[in-house]
């Protein structure tokens, strides 16, 4: 068979199975006739093990016959010619999407066949399958994407899911907004990457990295705009990438994602949706190339993070939001090491780095167990770091930043007054006013003593 | 003050030593249905299930109209027959509305439900035929002919609402309405005249008592959490100080007690929370003036304007409000001396202080952030309180509703409604608000219990009669008698062990076997208790590898040690910075034990164990079990007990179980445990009398010291003779995956070792039988499963990550049968008793050893059972929800998600199937013995005649039966039933998932049993 016909399938298949699997469990749920347990578990090991199949036959073949970038289009959708744009959907697979498409269908994977029996009888089961095939579908058209509108695409359905499943338990009020939370954090990440991809376009005139890239494939591409053009789009995406990653200072979304049920705080946010952000940034790494001044950005965000991981990691007494601050600790390293110009050091530090945390992450609830068991090795109490360096500082610096750790950095109480209570109390303001001259046009006295009307946004009732 | 409301907190320690006890413990001295309304008001929990699902019982015929009969006669007793008005008795009007499914919900669903379905079109679907035929021709006879000439008594504004009915279908065609529009017309009116009623009849009814707390009044007027914000802060505080060793960095301070190492961290720099700004100052203020703690909370709680006789109320109000975490203070302060970290004395006090200066400051702040205004804490409750509703919320449409739905069944027709004077108008609205759901619900649960309880009684008493028709023959020696404990999941073990040898005999004992002590094993760090939770042990007992393998055990020691320091450090660099980017670059080998564990568990956990067997002790250890030197303790010859403390203990759990004579030869003693992965509630699976810990090593001293020459010639002083050919074998029943460990086998005498083997043989066998039948339950399992395929199925639940269900605990418990084994041998008991040997015939006639044996069987059931039963009235409330989003947090217990109060009792994955019924404990003495033991227990005569639990004995002679009822002994008159039979448990269960009726499974074959009282299967 034609190769580049072979190469084509296959890659057809990779994409098609999410998408599939999408639409059946999404159909049948909306069509009001949901698939028994079981039929959702074999639907859904099928189409991950297919998917996963026809991806590492991308490889294999990748290394027999030394092609490095297979370009997969999936035709042009909308075009607006006097504007020069075109959206076409077109898949890259290369050394970075082919590992990382990999790893998600493994862990993505994993993870189910785990959630078929620890949501066996749950009522959101359904619910939950469904909204574990849009993340695997988001992930899979995310990190093969050769577009910068594709990935936005696979980004949403992502960030969508992540959401959702945070707020998983609805029945709950702190479930509900901490995903709110999750949810407005990633909007501010989707915005930046949208400026980012407006930018881009008018820029360079189209959004497939190849254009932005030139013709080498990753990671050898080089891209063509200028220091100043590329620090200013570097930037957004900086931000974006922060965002969906959770660094500094948007990091007080990430122990807030483990409300969700264990498996989906394992492989969202512990192993895969904290590695988006970076996996941008190592998909634009040409850009980088460009700026020294984006480069020195990109390491210092990603050291500051990691130090603050660390800190705040120490702190934790609660088993999930520990692993959170460790996962930003890595995060913050392959990050600063994406900003050195580290690229296949980043992608293996990534891919090892899911992989430990979803196992850690799953057996989470073991750690009871697990720390007697370590004792009874041991044959005494654990030395839980009593003397780390935190005891040769100074006592008032110590609890200084022992409460620096404590309250998270301060990030999201410096969020919420500096934007989130003006934004609120601008709002309201105007709410205020509005009724104020409608109760002037229709000619209603205000009523005094109504309290209800200042009830404001729920967003400032947590740190 | 603050002892008193400590009471009201849960008292459930750290998760890794599970402590079963009535959740509603506080109000024990109350009568049970009283106690479950206090609660509910307390805990803003429920009382009893839904209404739903007591109607689901009723439809599905858990609960039958002949249980409710009984039941409402019961509780009304003189006051059932009076009349109401003209709608006939109170009984049949109570009974009216519980036999149908009324419909009673918001006022917005109300309306929705008149607008929006064809509520007042049809008829209900329970309305007779009859009653809906003659309703229509009395309502057409009554507009036709009375209303429109004029010719009846009613007021001018039920005719103004019935006429612009009839205007609204066309006053004048009214000849050529059909049936189905007379009945529109007859509901629209019926459904007008009872709104009118219900509106201008009520009487007046109390308005909702003002909340207490500033954070509820303020929730209630304006939706700002105050709470919300102050959990925030709190609860990481309270972790941070609690934290056992899961953080690496422990809270500054802590040394210095709760409120000190709350002021070093907050004292200085402004908090970037604004609520927080004035938090530092008044710590200065707080310390600077020198105050202690108690009059810091006096000072706080004037300055919140707390009054001194509503001060008691509002602490324990403000305990409640993060009850797990004030909860768990507690225990650790009080309860804990043994944890890594237990709190300091005062530390509960130091959170109340801490918590109301929170309190205050959230408060104030949110006030002042909504109005501008700055307003003292004790001036905005005053003003608060002002905004509080003092008119009573109306309810009248739904009553109003209530009363339509009734008159369909009834058949009230609107004449009659129209008709009623309005003194009976406030007689009817009285007698049906009387009768509110909660009063419907305690009604509804006791017909609930009721069938059970009747049935397992009467069940009782037929397979007591079937055993009197057989002619009782001399018994021979047994071939094998085996010592279980009285758990409920032990029910079937014994069972089938029976029916795999009907030569065997069982018998059963609280799992600990008198043996209370504190137990290191070989591979253990530490001592833990091995005892019920109420008791403390005196005694030390260690484990020891043989001596013969002291070598090899110092190489496996050190084997173990540098692999849990290399593990150890593994998990922390995990964490770390510069650990993690090493560990992260191995991290792609974490995806083998990944994949491996969560798709082949089985596999993964045979491998794993394979592995562990080279490290692991070795497998022939010994007890350090005999003391030479006085007293007990936990070093050198201090270990263990000395013979006649042996003596004593072997003595008293022989007499217990009436195991006096007639000893086989070879008399097992089984402990028992679980295993399960990933599961912070592992502990509330092990035994329960051993303080939720594994019981093997009970089980194995005991036998030890039964087999003891020096024991045995005590024992025989005391006039207990045992067969010198008589062995006991220790052993330990995993009943998660099924296991059986032996104990000691080297010490069985060659004599011996063929009659063991087939005793191990027939556990075996008793083993696949016992998987299956717990199979059963397991939706995963299929119903067509074979034993063999059961026992992995249950082994690989055991090692499964992914697993919440590892196994159903006591999920079906709901009796306690104390007495011969005869009782209850060759009864199907489904996996729901908890079964206790008893001799009455052996015990005096102040019932000595029942007093004994009632002393510990007692509470653990009645504790067992009854926080299964708050559990799984309100899963949320008095349970700790869904497991899924389960965290551990400090080590000692489970928040749900990121950050919530903590989480005690029990998850809603294990009571998923629980029947929630108070346990019927059936003592087989006389009711004059039973009451000698009430007067000497203050604790369990409390739960006894608060009917925390429902008692019956049955005469050890004469079989009678009496029900412990308003104070006293009643006669129960079994009814004759049949009880089905059948040749084996499995040709009872087959193909069945949920609970199952008793059925007579004989084990020895027996020609004389007379066909009349054997369902032929």
């Amino acid at each position: 068979m034609d190769q580049a016909v072979l190469f084509h399938d296959l890659g057809v298949i990779v994409l098609l199975m999410p998408a599939l699997l999408m639409a059946i469990l999404g159909l049948t749920a909306l069509l009001g006739r949901p698939l028994s347990e079981s039929t959702m578990a074999g639907i859904t090991a099928g189409s991950v093990i297919v998917g996963m199949s026809a991806a590492i036959g991308i490889l294999i073949l990748m290394l027999i016959t030394g092609v490095r970038r297979v370009p997969v289009e999936l035709g042009n959708w909308v075009a607006i010619p006097h504007q020069h744009y075109h959206f076409h959907l077109q898949f890259v697979f290369d050394r970075l999407s082919v590992p990382f498409t990999i790893v998600s269908f493994v862990l993505v994977g994993t993870v189910g066949a785990f959630a078929n029996r620890y949501l066996h009888r749950e009522r959101g089961y359904g619910r939950f399958f469904l909204l574990y095939a849009l993340f695997l579908l988001g992930m899979i058209v995310a990190s093969l994407a050769g577009t910068i509108e594709t990935l936005f695409v696979g980004w949403e359905f992502v960030g969508l899911s992540s959401a959702l499943l945070v707020a998983y338990f609805h029945e709950r009020p702190m479930p509900v907004i901490n995903g709110f939370r999750v949810w407005a954090i990633y909007r501010v990440a989707d915005a930046a990457f949208l400026i980012a991809a407006v930018a881009l376009h008018h820029l360079t005139g189209e959004g497939t990295f190849a254009g932005l890239m030139g013709t080498g494939a990753w990671p050898e591409g080089h891209a063509a705009l200028t220091p100043h053009q590329a620090l200013f789009v570097g930037l957004l995406l900086l931000v974006a990438a922060a965002g969906k990653s959770g660094l500094v200072p948007f990091s007080g979304w990430l122990p807030r994602a483990m409300e969700g049920p264990t498996p989906s705080s394992a492989v969202f946010y512990g192993a895969l949706s904290v590695h988006l952000g970076t996996y941008l940034l190592l998909r634009v790494s040409p850009i980088l190339e460009i700026s020294f001044w984006l480069s020195a950005a990109v390491v210092v965000l990603g050291l500051i993070s990691a130090l603050f991981g660390t800190l705040a990691g120490r702190v934790q007494s609660d088993a999930k939001s520990a692993l959170a601050f460790a996962s930003l600790t890595q995060v913050g390293i392959i990050t600063a090491e994406i900003g050195l110009g580290l690229r296949y050091i980043a992608l293996i530090h990534m891919i090892g780095h899911a992989c430990l945390r979803t196992l850690q992450l799953l057996r989470a609830p073991s750690l009871l167990r697990d720390y007697h068991t370590l004792e009874n090795a041991i044959g005494g109490r654990l030395n839980h770091g009593e003397s780390a360096w935190e005891n040769r500082l100074p006592s008032s610096l110590r609890i200084r930043l022992y409460r620096f750790a404590f309250s998270r950095g301060y990030f999201d109480a410096t969020i919420d007054s500096v934007i989130v209570r003006p934004f609120v109390q601008f709002f309201q303001w105007c709410n205020r006013q509005e009724r104020r001259w409608t109760n002037l046009l229709t000619g209603t006295r205000p009523e005094l003593a109504n309290q209800r009307t200042v009830v404001a946004d729920n967003k400032e009732e947590t740190e | 003050m603050i002892k008193a409301a400590v009471a009201f907190l849960p008292a459930q320690g750290p998760i890794s030593s599970y402590v079963f006890y009535n959740t509603l413990q506080a109000l024990e001295h109350l009568p049970f249905d009283e106690a479950v309304r206090r609660g509910a008001d307390l805990y803003h929990c429920e009382p009893y299930l839904s209404e739903d699902r007591y109607h689901r019982e009723l439809q599905s015929g858990r609960i039958t109209a002949e249980d409710l009969n009984s039941v409402l006669l019961d509780d009304l007793g003189d006051l059932a027959d009076q009349l109401v008005g003209f709608m006939g008795t109170r009984f049949h009007l109570r009974l009216a509305m519980l036999e149908y499914p009324l419909r009673v919900g918001s006022e917005h669903e109300l309306r929705w439900l008149i607008s929006d379905t064809d509520a007042l079109r049809r008829f209900r679907p329970e309305t007779p035929p009859a009653v809906r035929v003659q309703m229509i021709d009395d309502t057409r006879r009554w507009l036709e002919r009375d209303l429109s000439n004029g010719s009846t008594k009613v007021d001018s504004w039920t005719k103004q609402q019935v006429k612009s009915v009839l205007k609204e279908y066309g006053h004048d065609q009214n000849d050529s309405w059909n049936d189905s529009t007379w009945e529109s017309v007859t509901l629209q009116c019926l459904w007008s005249i009872c709104l009118h009623g219900a509106r201008t009849m009520a009487p007046p009814s109390e308005p909702e008592p003002c909340p207490i707390r500033h954070h509820d009044l303020l929730l209630k007027a304006t939706d700002r959490n105050a709470d919300g914000l102050v959990h925030a802060t709190l609860i990481r505080f309270c972790a941070a100080f609690l934290d056992q060793g899961l953080a690496s960095w422990t809270l500054p301070q802590r040394d210095l007690g709760f409120w000190k190492s709350f002021h070093e961290l907050y004292k200085s720099g402004r908090g970037k929370h604004p609520w927080q700004n004035r938090l530092a100052s008044e710590l200065h203020r707080i310390d600077d003036a020198g105050l202690t703690i108690d009059e810091t909370i006096d000072q706080l709680l004037s300055q919140l304007g707390v009054a001194p006789e509503e001060r008691l109320d509002f602490i324990t109000q403000t305990l409640l409000a993060l009850r797990g975490w004030a909860g768990m203070i507690w225990q650790m302060e009080t309860n804990a001396e043994w944890a890594v970290r237990p709190a300091p004395a005062g530390t509960l006090k130091e959170f109340l202080a801490v918590r109301l200066l929170l309190d205050r400051l959230s408060i104030e702040w949110l006030y002042a952030d909504m109005t501008g205004r700055h307003v003292p804490a004790a001036e905005l409750r005053v003003r608060l309180r002002e905004l509080c509703p003092k008119e009573p919320p109306e309810h009248y449409e739904q009553q109003a509703y209530l009363l339509f739905q009734l008159a369909q069944i009834r058949g009230w027709s609107p004449k009659d409604l129209a008709h009623m004077s309005p003194t009976t108008w406030t007689v009817l609205i009285g007698e049906i608000n009387a009768f509110n759901n909660e009063e419907r619900r305690r009604i509804y649960h006791q017909a609930y219990e009721r069938r059970y309880c009747d049935h397992i009684l009467d069940s009782l008493a037929a397979r007591a009669r079937l055993k009197a028709s057989q002619p009782s023959k001399p018994r021979p020696r047994p071939t094998w008698q085996l010592v279980t404990c009285i758990d409920d999941r032990e029910e079937s073990f014994r069972r089938h062990l029976e029916e795999v040898d009907p030569l065997g005999e069982t018998y059963s004992a609280a799992g600990f076997f008198a043996v209370a002590m504190y137990f290191k094993s070989a591979a253990d760090a530490h001592f833990k208790p091995l005892c019920p939770a109420v008791m403390k042990p005196s005694h030390y007992v260690t484990e020891q590898p043989a001596y013969s393998l002291t070598e090899s055990a110092r190489s496996r020691r050190d084997a173990r040690r540098l692999l849990g320091n290399a593990s150890h450090q593994w998990h922390l660099s995990s964490r770390s910075f510069l650990g993690g980017i090493v560990t992260a670059a191995l991290g792609s080998l974490a995806t083998a034990p990944l994949v491996a564990r969560v798709l082949f568990p089985h596999l993964t956990a045979k491998l794993t164990r394979l592995f562990d067997g080279l490290v692991q002790p070795p497998a022939v250890t010994e007890l350090q079990l005999y003391r030479d030197d006085d007293p007990p303790g936990p070093e050198g010859d201090h270990l263990g007990y000395t013979r006649d403390e042996m003596a004593g203990i072997v003595l008293r759990i022989l007499q217990d179980i009436g195991l006096t004579k007639n000893f086989s030869r070879i008399v097992m003693i089984v402990g028992h445990g679980s295993s399960s992965l990933n599961n912070p509630h592992e502990s509330s699976y092990h035994c329960g009398a051993c303080g939720c810990a594994r019981g093997g090593p009970n089980a194995r001293a005991f036998a030890q010291m039964a087999n003891d020459p020096h024991v045995r010639k005590r024992l025989v002083e005391k006039g207990l003779v045992i067969p010198d050919d008589t062995i006991f074998v220790g052993c330990y029943h995993n009943t998660c995956n099924e296991d059986v460990d032996y104990f000691d086998l080297n010490a069985i005498p060659r004599s011996h070792r063929p009659q063991f083997e087939e005793v191990r043989r027939v556990i075996d066998a008793a083993r696949l039988r016992n998987a299956h039948e717990r199979c059963r339950r397991f939706q995963s399992a299929s119903l067509s499963i074979t034993p063999e395929q059961a026992l992995e199925h249950v082994q690989t639940r055991a090692e499964d990550l992914s697993q919440p269900r590892p196994e159903y605990d006591h999920a079906t418990n709901a009796i306690q049968v104390i007495g011969r084994r005869e009782l209850t041998r060759d009864l199907y008991l489904d996996r729901r008793a908890f079964v206790t040997s008893y001799d009455p015939t052996a015990d005096d006639e102040d019932g000595t050893i029942l007093a004994r044996i009632s002393g510990a069987a007692i509470p653990v059931c009645t504790g067992i059972n009854l926080q299964f039963f708050f559990s799984t009235i309100d899963p949320v409330g008095y349970g700790c929800g869904s497991k899924l989003p389960h965290n551990i947090v400090s080590l000692l217990g489970v928040m749900e998600g990121a950050a919530s109060d903590l989480r005690p009792w029990l998850y809603s994955q294990v009571v998923e199937i629980h029947e929630p019924v108070r346990i019927l404990t059936v003592i087989e003495q006389t009711p004059e013995v039973v009451l000698k033991l009430m007067a000497g227990n203050p604790a369990i005569d409390q739960q006894i005649r608060n009917y925390w639990t429902y008692l019956v004995t049955i005469d050890p002679q004469t079989r009678e039966m009496h029900i412990f009822q308003d104070g006293e002994f009643r006669p129960y008159k079994p009814r004759p039933v049949k009880l089905p039979q059948r040749s084996s448990s499995i040709e009872w269960y087959r193909g069945q998932r949920d609970n199952l009726a008793c059925a007579y499974i004989p084990t020895i074959p027996d020609p004389v049993t007379p066909k009349a009282e054997v369902e032929v299967a």
